[in-house]
């Protein structure tokens, strides 16, 4: 009972089969033709490179700081609304990031509202004044960090309130003071959470094609479906993807690598909760500012924009086929994310049991999913299918086809959601001593006697952080489920981008509100399980 | 308010428990098994809500199901090419000739023999092989405010090169597949160099970096930022009365002009429509085509999209007519799909973001 076999066997099927879709687009990297890919190389690519590196540098820079801060602040301190806080900066995540740089551009773009009234106030034309113009790469990446930021704010924040109270009484009885609590010791040992939440943040930022296509940003993916859709060059495409896949990889192996010697694992004595320190004067006010702006920038403002234009238009879009909708997208999102977090436990469980390399090198690759585009992902996916319906039903006979059906929609959201959920885990497994572990196997304790009584008790809250983001995520989901979906089968972030399609940008806040909600009540119970414990 | 929201909350119970029954069923069994005969399975571009009223139209003409899955047509493509002979697909509808190009190129349409089709709509506006058909046309057109002087100096495609304009001209990027088929028709006209340094011209012109989609364009303008927009004339018709007060102020300040070719008309792309090659449906798909390119489809696609009929006989709406006329271009819409991969690799050379 050395490696717990059946976990361990399960993980390498598992792994093949989520990363299929993945290794099909990377197959790509040798094919394709050497015509279009010259001009690729002597045109655009190098601009696509650029900006793709500059909104990862730009997006982890701006998600880690305003992530960490506020995570720290109001898990160690006590201020005017923190309560408040510790809920609402998770917010902004519940808005799609498409939406927010729509309602964005309207506000502050060259014609936008905010714009023109600051202009009138001022009398001054455009051109008298400096002009931040928000639909451009810099505005790109603004906009995508106040809605990305969220992902390090709850990593951090799940990893700070089990670490942070022995830590800071140990470092107060070596007579730091509190800032250098926070610059020599916070800040290196909560790097694992740190880097878990920006990995996701950035992954996201450049696999996403609806802002950077209305804000007029040449990066790989809208070279990517240039090359596909105007060239008519799927391969080409593929073979761009797959480019953008070795730089994640690269990336994730270099945090890896930097890591190797710092075995940042928690000693797990001492679990207790934090008393917080009561902020008084300017600190409280600076706090509660360090906190205020990022919600009110990627929350408050938005979600303004979206509940005037719902009030104005809610009547005539709730109907009955809005109300299946809804359902719809309830119940995919749901199963989705039961499947996905029991899925990646699998995947992080065996890692921790195997302690081999192989092991940890497939969750590696199972994570990529996450950085390729949702539309690309369904082309694996569909590449796939053709695959086994050609080889394997056609020897069988059978006349089955799995695409179009609801399995490859949820096949679909597992191999590109997966990563979120393994990186929830992740930061929740490093708080647990490998120690525990060692300890259940000398009292000859099974494995599932472990999982049951140990393990499973002292993550519950990754569980729940993995299920309610992964349901979120489904329901924000957009380009893949188009692609992959069955017949006659809507969900709302569907429909909302259908009005924004036809001009009716007013008529998609009323979707896009009912999406927002459903992240709001999802987001409400996963802070109030961090408050309990 | 209140009781709006009660409502739903009571028909959201009450409904979850059906739905979730109908759901695990089509879990269950897999989309082939699924298609019955008095069905027709359309993979289309086309995102319109006036489409829900013309699909529901023929189902009670015919008694027909009406199944559709909307995508990307490059996507719903793909899709059809990896599920091969077993693809559900009867129709591909698109909103450019391009799509339809591209679906004709890899064997994924077939030549339908229909009276109806090939007798009332134009040669220019089907496949030469008669493998697909124009449903509508959107023409291409510039804007401009109402005081402006562009239309003394601005009459055809050609001039928007033309130094003159130098920092005037608010188009959106050379993704979008109406500046591709635009690009493609220039090299139509005049062939690959000349585009190449049109192309470069209208950059040189451009007022803004591209950006946006062509609603921004034109209020963009409507606010003094460029004097010349780039559009498609049923964003225009979208923007009138729209509940989002900026694009509806911003339409009531613009004018429409339809620029020419100096050797043709003004450029028009379309939307369009094929049976699929391997559809399991095809009687039912041809009557579906037929259906809309009927008089009756024609007239919702003019009334309710801001789209130009292709039947002949079938007149525009009011908004649509308010613009004015204008004569389509020369160019088969077929060239428009052969062009486009050197359109866009021209976009490229010429930098056009």
């Amino acid at each position: 009972m050395k490696n717990f076999k059946p976990l361990n066997i399960s993980s390498v099927v598992l792994t093949l089969l989520i990363s299929v879709p993945a290794i099909i687009i990377l197959s790509h990297i040798f094919l394709g033709s050497s015509e279009n890919w010259e001009h690729l190389k002597q045109t655009v690519l190098g601009d696509y490179i650029f900006n793709s590196l500059y909104i990862m540098v730009g997006v982890a820079f701006l998600t880690s700081i305003i992530g960490f801060s506020t995570a720290y602040v109001t898990t160690v301190f006590s201020f005017s609304f923190s309560n408040f806080f510790h809920y609402a900066l998770i917010l902004p995540f519940a808005i799609p990031t498409y939406i927010v740089a729509y309602i964005y551009g309207g506000m502050f773009d060259i014609t936008g509202t905010v714009t023109t009234f600051i202009l009138n106030l001022f009398d001054k034309r455009l051109d008298e004044v400096i002009f931040f113009d928000i639909m451009s790469i810099e505005g790109a990446i603004i906009v995508m960090s106040l809605v990305l930021y969220p992902y390090v704010y709850l990593i951090s924040k799940t990893y700070l309130r089990a670490e942070s109270a022995s830590i800071i009484d140990a470092s107060k009885t070596l007579g730091l003071s509190q800032w250098q609590i926070f610059y020599k010791v916070i800040i290196p040992i909560s790097r694992p959470a740190i880097v878990a939440g920006v990995i996701l943040a950035v992954m996201e930022a450049v696999s996403d094609f609806g802002v950077m296509d209305y804000y007029g940003v040449a990066t790989f993916v809208t070279g990517i479906f240039r090359t596909w859709f105007g060239m008519g060059s799927i391969e080409d495409a593929a073979r761009l993807a797959s480019l953008l896949m070795l730089f994640i990889f690269v990336l994730i192996f270099l945090e890896k690598l930097q890591r190797i010697n710092k075995q940042y694992k928690s000693s797990g004595k001492d679990f207790k909760p934090i008393s917080k320190i009561k902020l008084k004067g300017g600190n409280n006010i600076l706090a509660f500012l360090l906190c205020f702006i990022p919600f009110f920038l990627g929350f408050l403002l938005p979600f303004t924009q979206m509940s005037y234009w719902f009030m104005l238009s809610y009547h005539e879009v709730i109907d009955d086929s809005f109300i299946q909708i809804l359902i719809q997208t309830l119940i995919i999102a749901t199963f989705s994310a039961f499947l996905i977090t029991a899925l990646a436990f699998i995947f992080v469980y065996n890692v921790r049991l195997s302690k081999n390399k192989t092991s940890d090198i497939l969750t590696q690759i199972v994570k990529l999913g996450y950085s390729i585009p949702g539309a690309v992902v369904a082309v694996g996916i569909l590449s796939f299918f053709a695959l086994i319906d050609r080889y394997i039903f056609n020897i069988l006979t059978l006349n089955i086809l799995i695409s179009g059906t609801i399995i490859a929609l949820i096949f679909g959201y597992s191999v590109r959601f997966l990563a979120i959920s393994i990186n929830n885990y992740e930061s929740g497994f490093s708080k647990i001593p490998s120690s525990y572990d060692d300890a259940c196997k000398t009292m000859n304790i099974t494995p599932i006697t472990t999982l049951r009584h140990v393990i499973l008790p002292l993550i519950k809250n990754s569980v729940l952080a993995s299920f309610i983001i992964v349901f979120i995520e489904v329901i924000k989901e957009l380009p893949l489920t188009l692609v992959l979906r069955p017949f006659n089968y809507d969900t709302l972030a569907i429909l909302s981008h259908e009005y924004v399609n036809q001009s009716q940008i007013v008529q998609s806040s009323v979707p896009a509100m009912f999406i927002v909600g459903l992240g709001i009540v999802s987001v409400l119970i996963l802070a109030r399980n961090m408050i309990k414990d | 308010m209140k009781l709006g929201l009660i409502n739903i909350t009571i028909i959201i119970i009450k409904k979850g428990s059906t739905m979730f029954k109908k759901l695990t069923l089509s879990a269950l069994l897999l989309a082939g098994s699924l298609f019955a005969n008095s069905e027709v399975n359309v993979y289309s571009h086309r995102h319109y809500d006036t489409d829900k009223e013309l699909f529901k139209m023929f189902e009670d003409k015919t008694g027909i199901k009406v199944n559709v899955v909307k995508a990307d047509a490059s996507a719903l493509i793909k899709r059809m090419q990896s599920e091969g002979q077993n693809s559900p697909a009867d129709v591909l509808i698109t909103v450019d000739a391009g799509g339809l190009f591209q679906a004709k190129n890899q064997g994924l349409l077939q030549s339908i023999d229909s009276e109806y089709l090939i007798a009332n709509i134009p040669e220019k506006l089907r496949d030469k092989d008669n493998q697909w058909f124009a449903l509508t046309k959107r023409a291409r057109v510039v804007l401009h405010t109402l005081d402006s002087t562009v239309p003394n100096e601005l009459k055809t495609y050609e001039d928007l090169a033309d130094p003159k304009f130098k920092g005037k001209i608010m188009i959106r990027s050379s993704n979008n597949i109406y500046n591709q088929s635009l690009l493609a028709a220039v090299i139509a006209h005049h062939g690959e160099e000349y585009a190449l340094q049109w192309a470069k011209g209208v950059v040189a012109n451009m007022a803004k970096e591209p950006k946006g989609n062509d609603r921004y364009q034109v209020t963009a303008i409507a606010n003094g930022i460029g004097e010349i927009a780039i559009a498609n004339t049923y964003y225009v018709g979208q923007m009138v009365d729209n509940k989002d007060v900026a694009q509806a102020e911003a339409v009531k300040k613009v004018k429409i002009l339809f620029p020419k070719f100096e050797k043709g008309g003004t450029h028009i792309n379309v939307s369009g429509t094929g049976v699929a090659k391997y559809s399991p449906n095809k009687d039912n798909a041809i009557k579906f085509i037929e259906f809309l390119a009927s008089p009756d489809a024609q007239k919702l696609f003019a009334q309710a999209n801001f789209e130009y009929p292709v039947l002949q006989n079938i007149e525009a709406s009011d908004v649509v007519k308010s613009w004015g006329t204008f004569e389509d271009d020369t160019i088969s819409m077929n060239v428009l799909g052969e062009n486009n991969k050197l359109a866009v690799k021209i976009f490229d050379q010429a930098n056009w973001k």
